[in-house]
């Protein structure tokens, strides 16, 4: 077969290299516009991603700011843990890694799995923390293997520590990982998932003096996720230092005496001059450790569904009936009230006769006064007082010393007290107040419900002649810029008191710790240490009857409230025993923070205690009925 | 028989110009295989070295052969290559998947390196010789079949790449020797209209994936169309002017795969930025357009054919590599020709260029 081709003339060579000049001339121009498109029209955006290629951002972790108690011992500071971590873009199959790390950490696959989801939404160059707070056979673990575990790295970030473990762990709080609930808010701005965040106590409500400012590095890495370099380095900002008003051989002192009373409850103990919280006792109480990088959900639900309640901080958020304390704010009301004269008298024949129901007293005190009464509790001279008051008088009264008002103490959760007065009645319940419940009020009970710390208040305003503070643990803080005092933002409110009340109600409070009364055990010789004892009913006697069989604990709290010297006070508290059955059995406790605060001001040895060599803290696991929670 | 005349006939501007770009790639690749930390340069780059002087040396040394003779060697040249491509098929060293070299001891020999020339020195031999007025339809199946061995031993290794080049060679020489651009372009056509087919049954899932990446590169950023990423962000973050020599962190960090072979000239482009990619760009079009001067000028069709078919073999290499280096083209294993990394490429581009030189002097004697 023939196809005939024409002979190629020499200009037809010619022409097609013509069009080959003009082809190449017009692919080369096109291949010219396509870079310069790519090079001057997309440089910014394509410069950012090989920027975005080649340079990360590692944030480090800035320490919390350390806490000091009121003479520079610390309290709370930072260690270094050590965090293994994955960098997923280094991992080519994630299974077989967290398989392998799995068996050399000890740690389930399925554990380190949902701790890795968690984290899903990080970018992929940063670490992620699978296994926080390693201990040192991890970590050497991980580092003898590192060859079979790429993208697993080993990371030092700060932990919070505290030295004393459980010792005013509630005053503290505890830290972790910032919720996603928190995030959304506004004040959690500039923080990201993983951020450690003060969760409870001064480490929540001081946060943002504590965080500090995270630092980071800037590092080159090459395709495979290496660092080449470090071109720039921000060092993190370490959190401000707090120095607490808190006394750390007080918190000691009142700790340790509960532990040798054997029962749990809470303390509060001021100055009344400027309502410095010296110690701040809630027992039983946790190890605010357990929670500085992360706690594990067994330890939490532990704490969490204890019956003790370990979590709660009872000194704010414990609500109790005030018992005979009470007749402090009864005494106050009736004279500044002007129903009684500092001489009035009461004939106590074990009790009397109100609004036509007999009312008991434990004993027949005889014809009392004022004082005598305060001295011996006697309940029928305050029924007398309750008969002549108005509920709202005492309302009134109680609230001005403090009682069923928030402190104002700077922590978290503060919960409110209850003094009943018609105009409450009348909107929770919806009825009238009857002159007979006022009875009951007197003493105390009824619907009577008070936090410790507001009866730390209220003695430390009448100890105060009527100065009443706002409590307050934090003194002072340093942002590195020097030491620079906390000005309370609430000025001591004045409760304007008469001379001879303030006379007739301390003297009876001196008597009840140095003459007959029943806070005996209370008294230091030499201190004109004045108080008060008091017993919360946590069942009455019909209802414990109800309860027999019951598993829980209905023995009576006992209360203490203090303070000395009774002129011109230093120290003023409470202090609060639950279920201790009688209030003056609290009584040792405030004696011996007390002996240990003029102990240390004045220089000398600190009292000791005849401690047993350990005594667990926390009693039988029965249920705390008393509080008002 | 080397006159010395002949010497003042040799291009001087072209040789210049190939002599520039084999520099600049040299450059390049002393750039790319730098180690900042231990202030050392690869051994890569003089083994460039030492294959450029090796190769300006042969080309040398071929400038002194009438490049009549060797076409009409050309077949048994062809038989060597066949059996270089025979031999590497059975007993080639294996790298990455592919047996494209013979092994030498201290280098490798990558024999289709060699095949474009190869080829186009048997077809302007067969079009050349004997020209009678009309082709038989048998010499253009002479001329597939002379293209089509090396084809299929090339792209057996495999290397797609070089075996395609091959069918540029072929077609531009055809076209030199009458084939009509009507029956290209219904070949064209035909082929077009045949891809899906290929596509359903000619082809590997590797090669599916490739193509698939090229024409959606994010869909797969860790994968197929890494590469192709990377190759554009190389490009564009050089700028007008460029990062600097050693500066490119595309490159520096291996961020960009085989940085100093396919594609160096997207580091070009980011260290030196588009004026860099301009002056380059405006060398090798210098050197397409002074070599197709030389097919013009030559005396004969056989030097017209030999520099259209080498020159249609470097053309189309410059410019899929160029497109590809700026992410615009499917990844092939295909080297910029002077300028990427490969002792082969080198030696069998400055040959080539020999070629060229030879017509073009020697379009004055007889």
């Amino acid at each position: 077969m023939y196809i005939k081709v024409p002979v190629q003339e020499g200009r037809h060579g010619k022409s097609l290299i013509a069009l080959f000049q003009g082809a190449v001339v017009l692919v080369f121009v096109i291949l010219l516009g396509a870079f310069w498109h790519f090079q001057v029209g997309q440089h910014t955006k394509f410069l950012q991603m090989a920027e975005n290629n080649h340079q990360r951002r590692l944030s480090l972790r800035a320490p919390r700011g350390v806490v000091f108690d009121r003479h520079d011992r610390v309290l709370v500071e930072n260690r270094h843990s050590l965090n293994i971590s994955l960098v997923r873009e280094r991992v080519a199959d994630l299974s077989q890694t967290l398989a392998r790390l799995s068996e050399v950490v000890a740690v389930s696959e399925s554990e380190l799995r949902r701790v890795l989801e968690r984290q899903q939404d990080e970018p992929l160059y940063r670490p992620v923390v699978l296994v926080p707070d390693a201990t040192l056979s991890q970590v050497s673990a991980v580092s003898a293997r590192s060859l079979e575990l790429p993208g697993v790295v080993v990371e030092q970030s700060p932990a919070r520590y505290y030295p004393t473990e459980h010792l005013a762990a509630h005053s503290f709080g505890y830290v972790g990982e910032v919720t996603g609930a928190q995030l959304s808010l506004e004040a959690f701005d500039d923080m990201q998932s993983g951020d450690i965040v003060g969760q409870a106590g001064l480490e929540q409500i001081y946060n943002q003096l504590l965080m500090g400012v995270d630092g980071s590095r800037h590092v080159v890495v090459n395709s495979q996720g290496r660092e080449i370099e470090t071109i720039g380095e921000v060092k993190p900002l370490e959190g401000s230092s707090l120095k607490l008003t808190i006394d750390y051989d007080l918190q000691r002192a009142a700790e340790d005496a509960f532990r040798l009373a054997g029962f749990d409850g809470a303390a509060v103990v001021l100055d009344p001059q400027n309502g410095e919280v010296l110690s701040l006792v809630s027992l039983p109480a946790y190890d605010p450790n357990a929670f500085a990088t992360g706690i594990n959900r067994d330890d939490w639900s532990r704490l969490n569904n204890n019956q003790l309640n370990p979590l709660q901080n009872r000194a704010l958020r414990g609500r109790y009936s005030p018992g005979s304390i009470f007749k402090i704010a009864m005494a106050v009301a009736a004279l500044e009230e002007g129903v009684i004269e500092p001489d009035f008298k009461v004939a106590c024949r074990g009790g009397g006769t109100f609004y036509g129901r007999f009312f008991r007293c434990h004993t027949t005190h005889g014809t009392v006064t004022l004082d005598e009464a305060l001295e011996k509790s006697c309940n029928t001279y305050f029924y007398t007082l309750g008969e002549k008051l108005d509920v709202d008088q005492i309302h009134k009264w109680s609230t001005a010393l403090g009682l069923g008002q928030i402190s104002g103490i700077d922590l978290p959760h503060e919960v409110q007290g209850l003094v009943p007065s018609r105009a409450w009645k009348q909107k929770e319940v919806g009825e009238r107040w009857y002159p007979g419940e006022t009875i009951s009020v007197s003493i105390g009970q009824g619907q009577v419900s008070v936090t410790p710390i507001s009866l730390a208040v209220m003695m430390a305003t009448v100890a105060n002649e009527g100065r009443r503070v706002v409590p307050r643990l934090l003194h002072s803080y340093n942002n590195g810029s020097g030491w620079k005092l906390v000005e309370s933002n609430e000025d001591p409110s004045h409760v304007e008191l008469a001379p001879t009340t303030l006379d007739a109600v301390k003297r009876g409070l001196w008597m009840v710790v140095n003459q007959e009364g029943t806070g005996r055990r209370g008294r230091i010789t030499g201190r004109d240490v004045i108080g008060k004892t008091g017993t919360s009913q946590v069942i009455s006697l019909s209802g414990r009857e109800a309860a027999e069989g019951s598993t829980r604990d209905l023995r009576d709290h006992g209360w203490f409230v203090f303070a000395a010297p009774r002129e011109n006070p230093k120290i003023a508290g409470v202090v609060f025993g639950e279920h201790a059955e009688h209030g003056y059995l609290t009584a040792p406790i405030a004696r011996h923070v007390v002996e240990t605060f003029f102990a240390k001001r004045e220089g000398r040895d600190l009292p000791m205690l005849p401690m047993p060599s350990k005594v667990p803290s926390v009693s039988p696991v029965l249920t705390n009925i008393g509080g008002g929670e | 028989m080397f006159e010395r005349r002949l010497y003042a006939n040799i291009d001087g501007k072209l040789l210049s110009a190939v002599v520039a770009l084999s520099l600049i790639g040299l450059v390049m690749i002393f750039s790319t295989t730098y180690d900042a930390a231990t202030e050392q340069v690869g051994s890569q780059f003089y083994r460039q070295l030492g294959a450029l002087l090796i190769g300006l040396v042969a080309l040398a040394a071929s400038l002194t052969i009438d490049y009549r003779t060797i076409v009409n060697r050309s077949l048994l040249i062809y038989g060597g290559l066949a059996a270089c491509l025979l031999y590497t098929l059975w007993f080639g060293v294996e790298q990455g998947g592919a047996k494209r070299w013979i092994g030498l001891g201290v280098v490798n020999f990558q024999p289709s390196e060699f095949a474009r020339l190869v080829v186009a020195l048997v077809l302007a031999f067969i079009f050349a010789k004997d020209h009678r007025g009309s082709r038989r339809s048998s010499d253009w199946l002479i001329g597939i079949v002379i293209v089509g061995l090396p084809v299929f031993l090339i792209a057996r290794q495999p290397d797609l790449g070089t075996a395609a080049i091959l069918l540029p060679v072929c077609i531009v020489i055809m076209l030199f020797a009458g084939l009509k651009l009507r029956v290209l372009a219904v070949l064209s056509v035909v082929a077009i209209l045949a891809a899906p087919v290929v596509w359903a049954y000619g082809m590997e899932d590797y090669q599916k994936t490739r193509i698939a990446s090229f024409l959606d590169p994010e869909q797969d950023p860790r994968g197929a169309g890494y590469q192709q990423i990377q190759a554009r962000i190389t490009v564009g973050s050089g700028g007008l002017t460029g990062r600097g020599f050693l500066q490119g962190t595309q490159s520096q960090y291996d961020f960009l795969p085989v940085a100093h072979n396919d594609f160096i000239f997207s580091v070009l482009a980011e260290e030196h930025g588009f004026i860099g990619v301009l002056f380059t760009l405006g060398l090798y079009l210098f050197v397409v357009l002074r070599s197709l001067e030389a097919a013009r000028l030559s005396k004969d069709r056989m030097g017209q054919y030999l520099v259209a078919g080498v020159l249609a073999g470097f053309t189309f290499q410059v410019i899929y590599n160029v497109t590809m280096s700026a992410g615009l083209a499917p990844v092939k294993g295909l080297p910029l020709p002077l300028m990427s990394y490969g002792g082969s490429s080198v030696i069998a581009t400055l040959l080539g260029f020999g070629l060229i030189l030879n017509v073009r002097m020697r379009r004055f004697t007889n």
